[in-house]
């Protein structure tokens, strides 16, 4: 256990120094955008926000194939845990998103515009009805396996989906061009390098919440042996 | 053949069930006028507005009313133990699932085929063409394939019937775009190349489900 | 500009509740399990003090 916490605190702390540096160049480092000054600076940790969610349900789905084929519980610790981080990084893709989007558009919710936020959103909701559907399932075996089913189906949506609202939103032309003249090169290494540091922290929360649904297993076990009234180690 | 032959097996006690009851069928009708009124009232559908509108009312109509036939279907099975029988017979969980699926499509196309001529007079559009009921048949079965599979984990739940609208449709969602586009290019005499992708999209999300949900449905049948 | 900031705020808000509600939880699942094991030893106990008993 004690290696595994030292791995855990490594990548707890390349994780902080990544974002602390990523900040840097997000707010001294890259240029100021031509046409919409520093509120583009929210793009940067808006996409790798984003990314995160989209990487994590795929580590879900991964988990869920993974389970299906093992039938063991750390598949599905893997599931639900990754599952958290994402929604928790979708909510605030969601949210930087509109935030971004109302000086851009001056509209807080630019369905046309922004067939993305549509797409983060709908990812959103999957999410959502990930959890709903693990909370209505009383026992924990058919939990795992409709979590899993669910994961793999959810999914196998989202590139389908992401298509169809990218067409949809194609057939209503965009009158200007907002991102202007495109990424510059600092633009562009700030913007890779906060994609890293996000998937950084992305393993090091995952780390940290597997280990502590290990922990409440642990506590789980400890618990029945208990009331069970033969304290004996098995 | 054999395969086929139970299959069509499964859907003829569905349909022949639900022939002596009709109870399925007639509070769906009775859903999808209900839907037709409120929209009309919402929507203030005038003349100039309905082309836009329609396409979207249509489907939202066919995604509630097959909403409420998945969980009504499944509903009276487990009421009935009837799953319970149908896995103890001596075929694969597969095949169940197609059997379902055929079944839950069979329903869902009888209401829509009685919903459209009724929409077409309402909207005074035509509704009848062939490529429009060609595209209501692919939603349909994108909507079947995934919402047997769906139902079938919903109605395990606690929540049942509330839970499968929350977990089909967010998955649906190229569907119904697809199908309202498609629809509303033909009503507004689109050429085909035009809505040739999203034919494309449908047809691909038809053929990749019915296949990720054959697959997996075994999966949540066991046990 | 208020929107920059506020999009980063709410970065840092779920970013920080997401990892104390992590760390917390752990604290309080690390103490309980401390709790059982130590309950767990001491069930073993009465047969050592009480020889009577079965």
């Amino acid at each position: 256990m004690k290696a595994g916490s030292r791995w855990g605190d490594l990548l707890s702390g390349l994780s902080a120094g990544m974002i602390i540096a990523a900040l840097y160049l997000v707010f001294l480092y890259a240029p100021r955008e031509a046409t919409m000054g520093d509120v583009q600076r929210i793009f940067y940790f808006h996409v790798s926000s984003a990314w995160v969610g989209f990487f994590a349900f795929f580590v879900t789905l991964l988990a869920g194939i993974g389970y299906l084929r093992t039938g063991e519980r750390r598949w599905d610790v893997l599931g639900f845990s990754s599952a958290e981080i994402g929604v928790t990084f979708t909510t605030m893709a969601v949210m930087s998103g509109s935030m971004w989007a109302k000086p851009t558009w001056n509209s807080w919710w630019p369905w046309q515009q922004e067939p993305r936020l549509v797409l983060v959103t709908i990812l959103l909701l999957i999410y959502l009805a990930y959890f709903m559907l693990r909370t209505f399932v009383q026992e924990a075996e058919q939990r795992a396996r409709f979590a899993a089913v669910y994961g793999i189906v959810a999914f196998a949506s989202v590139p389908l989906t992401f298509m169809s609202v990218r067409w949809w939103q194609r057939l209503h032309p965009v009158v200007f061009d907002r991102q202007g003249a495109g990424l510059t090169r600092p633009m562009l290494l700030t913007f890779l390098f906060c994609l890293l540091s996000f998937t950084v922290l992305y393993f090091a929360l995952l780390l940290h919440r597997t280990r502590l649904a290990k922990l409440a297993d642990e506590v789980n076990e400890l618990a029945q042996r208990l009331h069970s009234g033969w304290g004996g180690r098995t | 053949m054999q395969f086929l032959n139970k299959v069509l097996a499964i859907v003829w006690k569905d349909v022949v069930a639900e022939l002596r009851t009709k109870e399925l069928f007639s509070s769906m009708f009775v859903f999808a006028l209900l839907m037709i009124v409120i929209f009309s009232f919402s929507f203030d559908l005038r003349v100039e507005r309905v082309a836009e509108v329609a396409p979207g009312v249509l489907w939202v109509t066919f995604a509630f009313a097959g909403t409420l036939e998945l969980n009504r279907s499944l509903a009276t099975e487990v009421e009935g133990a009837r799953l319970d029988g149908l896995l103890l017979a001596p075929m694969e969980r597969s095949t169940i699932y197609f059997g379902k699926m055929l079944g839950n499509l069979v329903f869902i196309l009888a209401i829509e085929a009685l919903m459209l001529p009724i929409f077409s007079a309402v909207f005074d559009l035509n509704l009848l063409q062939p490529g429009l009921l060609f595209t209501v048949l692919l939603g349909t079965i994108g909507f079947a394939a995934v919402g047997t599979l769906l139902s079938t984990m919903a109605v395990n739940t606690r929540a049942r019937e509330v839970l499968l609208p929350v977990l089909l449709f967010p998955i649906i969602l190229p569907v119904v775009l697809s199908a309202v586009k498609i629809t509303a290019g033909m009503l507004d005499g689109q050429p085909w190349t035009d809505m040739a992708p999203w034919l494309r999209l449908l047809i691909g999300f038809d053929i990749i489900f019915a296949t990720v949900c054959y697959m997996t449905f075994d999966y949540v049948v066991e046990g | 500009m208020s929107y920059l900031f506020a999009a980063y705020a709410v970065f840092w808000a779920l970013t920080f509740l997401f990892v104390f509600s992590i760390a917390s939880r752990q604290k309080r699942l690390e103490r309980e399990v401390e709790a059982l094991k130590r309950a767990l030893a001491r069930e073993k106990r009465p047969s050592v003090e009480n020889p009577d008993s079965s």
